[in-house]
């Protein structure tokens, strides 16, 4: 019971859920970039949240299902056809034993989810099934698919046909803005650059992966020399290195570093930087930590009316 | 001493290394903490923030300090890391050696002549920053990191020599490389190496690297 991978497309890897509680360890969160589509998706085959699933960036692959599935995707704006008929995201989709799922680049936004009844099978490592590419683990042996992988099935079920709401589902954009806190090391940078970190419009620069988004636009200045004794960062963290260009720590970020910490992106907002994609505009909204809990409450009080316990998600 | 570094992230200041790593392995074990992360000098715990105020989240930390903090556990045991100085192994050797104006055993000989202990475990999984590193060696970080160092590779910056587990990006000069293992995600025990434990490093020739 196996779906086939005929073209693997750019960066496509089985994720699930994060990796909590190691970071003392060095082990990084890896698990979805976005991981609100991730939740999206699994919903409409009848998965838990975190049953591991594909996330594909910018360019989707092309799957051929070997045995009748129930799938369903989400995320990124993209072009997909199953045996040449265009089908739409967000919707459960049932294919037949030897169609194919061909999956385009993506439009707006970053990364497309596709969630299959029952969830991958896959690696599970240290607590999480989801692919680290840095350690080489967890997913499929730790890597990136590849033209001719068998993705193992769990289950042959057939779910309730469901669509995603319209006001559940995130709009992709190609101008984001992401609320933001003051972090340990805000302090250091110059007043003006403080004003600028919040007022520019940001470019993603195409430096923009799992581990981190650099954003081009102004040259930041710190007030102390920019470097510091390793302290500990997290998904969210925005750093400032001696390049004086903002980078944006995503899921896959390493767990200590030394460039100062000029903010943190809200919890609320992290699931978005999963959709940032290179040449798209950002703004980071100044956000007192009190008020972003406040904005956290009320998104997860949101989601919940379509995904449950979404505290659990984002 | 306690700072809000986010809307879930609260920062506590410390003096060293090992107090870092005394007072995170306290707050994980009396705390039911999302991530208590040890840095060189502070420590960072993230909270639950939709289970836990962030007020109460501070008092609750700062009760655990106020009633004291266990010194960390040192272990007695000394791990001997074998290391190939230099050639291939060790890209930045040379032009360190110059720089210092060592000579190639002369660096050897500080190198290995020291005992250390492990500071941190972090970065990514099992890069250990060993301290202690004799000041005719100190050297600051690269300007310019390399976009590729080798698992196994050695380097030394800011005092320190750092063992890199993984293949990754990295700023510190290249001395040389271990054949030692430094993470096997597979492996029942995954990390070798931990805060708090004594290592040594013994030059090996270049046909000793087995991995």
């Amino acid at each position: 019971m196996s779906i086939t991978v005929v073209k693997p497309g750019l960066q496509t890897t089985i994720q699930s859920r994060p990796r909590t509680g190691l970071r003392h360890m060095g082990v990084p969160a890896c698990g979805a970039a976005d991981p609100l589509s991730l939740a999206l998706a699994n919903k409409l085959v009848g998965n838990h949240w975190d049953a591991p699933a594909l996330e594909a960036a910018l360019l989707g692959p092309t799957l051929r299902f070997d045995v009748p599935c129930a799938f369903a995707m989400t995320g990124a704006q993209a072009a997909v056809t199953l045996n040449g008929r265009d089908i739409p995201l967000h919707e459960t989709v049932f294919a037949n034993a030897g169609d194919e799922l061909v999956t385009g680049a993506t439009e707006k936004g970053a990364r497309l989810y596709i969630a299959i009844v029952g969830g991958l099978a896959a690696d599970e490592v240290l607590g999480s099934p989801s692919t680290c590419l840095l350690t080489a683990s967890g997913g499929m042996q730790g890597r990136v698919l590849e033209a001719g992988d068998a993705l193992r099935l769990k289950s042959a079920a057939a779910p309730e046909k469901l669509q995603t709401p319209d006001e559940f589902r995130p709009p992709m954009l190609a101008s984001w803005a992401l609320r933001a806190c003051a972090s340990s090391e805000t302090h250091q940078l110059s007043s003006n650059s403080r004003d600028q970190l919040f007022d520019t419009n940001w470019t993603v620069s195409r430096r923009a992966d799992r581990m981190g988004l650099q954003l081009e636009g102004p040259t930041l200045d710190v007030t102390s020399d920019g470097r510091m004794p390793s302290a500990p960062v997290f998904p969210g963290t925005v750093q400032c290195p001696e390049s004086g260009a903002p980078y944006l720590l995503s899921v896959d970020a390493g767990t200590v570093g030394g460039y100062p910490r000029i903010a943190q992106i809200a919890r609320a907002d992290r699931h978005l930087l999963g959709q940032l994609r290179p040449g798209d505009r950002v703004r980071l909204l100044w956000r007192d930590a009190q008020n972003a809990v406040d904005d956290l409450r009320a998104k997860i009080e949101y989601w919940r009316q379509w995904l449950g316990d979404v505290e659990r998600i984002i | 001493m306690l700072k809000r570094c986010g809307d879930d992230l609260l920062s506590l200041s410390v003096a060293s290394p090992p107090d870092a790593q005394a007072l995170a392995a306290h707050l994980r074990q009396t705390g039911a903490w999302l991530e208590v992360v040890a840095g060189i000098d502070s420590v960072v715990v993230r909270f639950d923030a939709t289970a836990l105020g962030a007020e109460a989240a501070r008092q609750q930390i700062e009760h655990v300090v106020a009633g004291g903090v266990p010194a960390l556990q040192e272990s007695e045991e000394l791990l001997e890391i074998p290391v190939v100085y230099g050639g291939e192994y060790g890209p930045d050797f040379n032009e360190l050696c110059r720089d210092l104006g060592l000579s190639r055993d002369a660096f050897i000989a500080l190198h290995t002549g020291a005992e250390y202990r492990v500071d941190m475990i972090g970065f990514t999984p099992g890069f250990a920053f060993v301290g202690g590193l004799d000041e005719r060696l100190r050297v600051p970080r690269r300007k310019e990191p390399r976009q590729r160092v080798e698992a196994g590779s050695i380097g030394i910056a800011d005092g320190r020599t750092g063992l890199y587990a993984l293949a990754s990006p990295g700023g510190w000069s290249l001395v040389g490389r271990t054949p030692y293992p430094l993470f096997d995600a597979q492996a029942a025990e995954p990390f070798p190496l931990r805060a708090g434990m004594r290592v040594r490093f013994r030059a090996i020739a270049a046909d000793e690297f087995e991995v």
